[in-house]
């Protein structure tokens, strides 16, 4: 009888921790979907200070091909002017491995190119990290979609 | 000739060794370093075992045309490969803790359908410390803009 219980409290106990792990992720996961939304709303009303805590230091961000820091995100942000590109974000998946978040999805970007609308749908892939109870965004880059 | 050479070798390996010690971020990049090389040697030997070792079963890349790979893509396109020269410049490594970012540039050549082509491509790599060993869990590559 004893062994029966014993075996009765050890499986739920194990249930209970999977069911936590699994809500804990759910959590992340939802938690990093909205970072990715807070990042381009922040962007779109050029907010500095939310994009500051967003971003890591050490941010790497791969724009057009080229490398831009953190610093030179802010400046840009910082002096540019009301935002004539939109943003709208599709897709996304996050997959989350301990302290890293993998996010890949598509966004499309309508802008202004020699004074003609222009609409190109971009492919994304973020890496946030867990760092001082706050995940923050260490890696980012997009490729236009050709096809 | 032989003989300084040796002690010049020597003098470098217990340099690196002194250093790797001082500066542990400094062995970690450099392994990182170290496994994109092998994934490069992967692509120009058509090897897709030992790029099998170092990618995770979860890793995704998107390519310069902005396509979504997985893993058994990868692995794939590894043995159809028709690159003729593959050099990577420009490395740099960000650490955080288990995770780390690595960006470069890489120069391929090669032929594709019969038409010979040269790309000049970054890339911004993840890789996590994982089981005793680094694995790649993302690659992004786009076309080099400066």
């Amino acid at each position: 009888m004893k062994i029966t219980v014993r075996l009765a409290i050890v499986l739920c106990a194990l249930s209970l921790s999977g069911f936590a792990q699994a809500g804990n992720e759910i959590g992340t996961e939802a938690a990093i979907r909205a970072l990715e939304q807070q990042w381009t709303d922040a962007q779109s009303r050029n907010d500095n200070r939310a994009l500051d805590l967003i971003f890591d230091n050490s941010l790497v961000y791969v724009e057009y091909g080229s490398l831009v820091t953190k610093g030179e995100y802010l400046a840009r942000i910082k002096s540019a002017g009301p935002q004539l590109s939109q943003i709208v974000m599709e897709r996304m998946s996050v997959r989350i491995s301990g302290s890293t978040a993998i996010v890949v999805g598509t966004y499309r970007e309508r802008d202004l190119r020699n004074g003609r609308p222009r609409l190109t749908r971009w492919r994304f892939i973020d890496t946030w990290v867990y760092k001082k109870a706050s995940w923050v965004l260490v890696a980012a880059g997009a490729a236009p979609l050709t096809e | 000739m032989r003989v300084w050479m040796l002690i010049a070798l020597v003098a470098c390996t217990v340099t690196s060794v002194a250093l790797a010690q001082e500066n542990p971020d400094a062995d970690r990049e450099s392994k990182i370093i170290a496994m994109e090389h092998v994934w490069a040697q992967a692509y120009m030997a058509k090897d897709p075992k030992a790029l099998a070792r170092i990618l995770d079963d979860a890793f995704v890349c998107v390519d310069s045309n902005g396509r979504l790979h997985a893993k058994a893509d990868v692995l794939a396109d590894v043995k159809t490969s028709n690159l003729l020269q593959l050099l990577m410049e420009a490395m740099a490594v960000h650490l955080h803790g288990d995770t780390a970012i690595i960006t470069g540039i890489f120069r391929t050549t090669g032929v594709d359908h019969g038409k010979p082509f040269a790309r000049r491509e970054r890339f911004v790599d993840t890789w996590l410390y994982r089981n005793g060993q680094w694995v790649s869990i993302s690659s992004l590559v786009t076309a080099a803009g400066d």
